[in-house]
């Protein structure tokens, strides 16, 4: 009795092994078959639908001291106090170059100081203090 | 010789006085060895505050710019002799602004993630 139980326990694992060869081909692919796959893997490239990075809008404008009007576009009316970063929405280096322009047309006499000159009040407003953004 | 601007702000006066003023003050950056390139006229304005200068006040100015090339010890010299100058209201001697208009490539936006915390080197 223990040698049939023996004898057919082999047959048993044979049977298995021939029916994951059968129904389970899948594990035993060739190399065709794995290269196939890969070709529906996404291609890599750069995002396609990236936007420009934004630009301030002093973005390739030369600034200058001697144009005042410029200059006093980001300056208060009333105290003739430069806007910081968060009024007027310039880069950091564009934020700097109109500061130190600023600071050096007050010095040699270009531009005043404590307001700003009546003859650019009326200039378009780039910088807004009470929708600063 | 490095290139230099001097912004001229004379006194404001009749032309012929403006005009020997302005002879004077190049005649004396050419004797300290400066090329001079352009003299532009920025014209006669207000001053933008009252400027005393010279126990005089002035309210009134006419803007000049002399584009000019020369030596470093010029600056010195010139300030010094632009000081006894009573037609000169202001003069400021610059370095030439170079224009430049570089492709700016936009605001980066910053990862303020990153700056937040301190990264252990």
């Amino acid at each position: 009795m223990a040698a049939t139980l023996v004898v057919s326990s082999r047959g048993w694992g044979r049977l298995q092994q021939i029916l994951a060869a059968v129904l389970w081909r899948r594990g035993y692919s060739s190399q065709q078959d794995q290269v196939s796959h890969k070709v529906d893997l996404p291609i890599e490239m750069e995002n396609p639908y990236k936007e420009p990075p934004k630009r301030c809008v002093l973005c390739g404008i030369n600034v200058d001291y001697k144009n005042v009007q410029l200059l006093s576009q980001f300056v208060s009316p009333y105290t003739g106090r430069i806007y910081g970063r968060h009024i007027t929405g310039l880069c950091g280096k564009k934020q700097k170059e109109i500061s130190k322009a600023i600071k050096r047309a007050h010095v040699i006499g270009f531009m005043p100081v404590v307001y700003k000159d009546p003859t650019f009040l009326n200039d378009p407003k780039i910088c807004d203090i009470r929708h600063p953004e | 010789m490095p290139r230099y601007e001097l912004a001229l702000i004379l006194k404001a006066m009749q032309r012929p006085e403006m005009a020997s003023a302005l002879k004077r003050t190049i005649e004396a950056l050419m004797e300290r060895g400066a090329v001079v390139r352009n003299l532009e006229n920025l014209g006669e304005r207000s001053l933008p505050y009252r400027i005393s200068k010279h126990n005089q006040d002035h309210r009134r100015g006419g803007y000049f710019l002399v584009d000019f090339d020369g030596p470093p010890t010029i600056v010195s010299t010139m300030m010094d002799h632009l000081g006894r100058d009573i037609d000169v209201i202001r003069p400021t001697f610059l370095k030439h602004p170079v224009s430049k208009t570089e492709e700016c490539s936009g605001i980066i936006p910053v990862n303020y993630e990153d700056k937040l915390y301190t990264k252990k080197k």
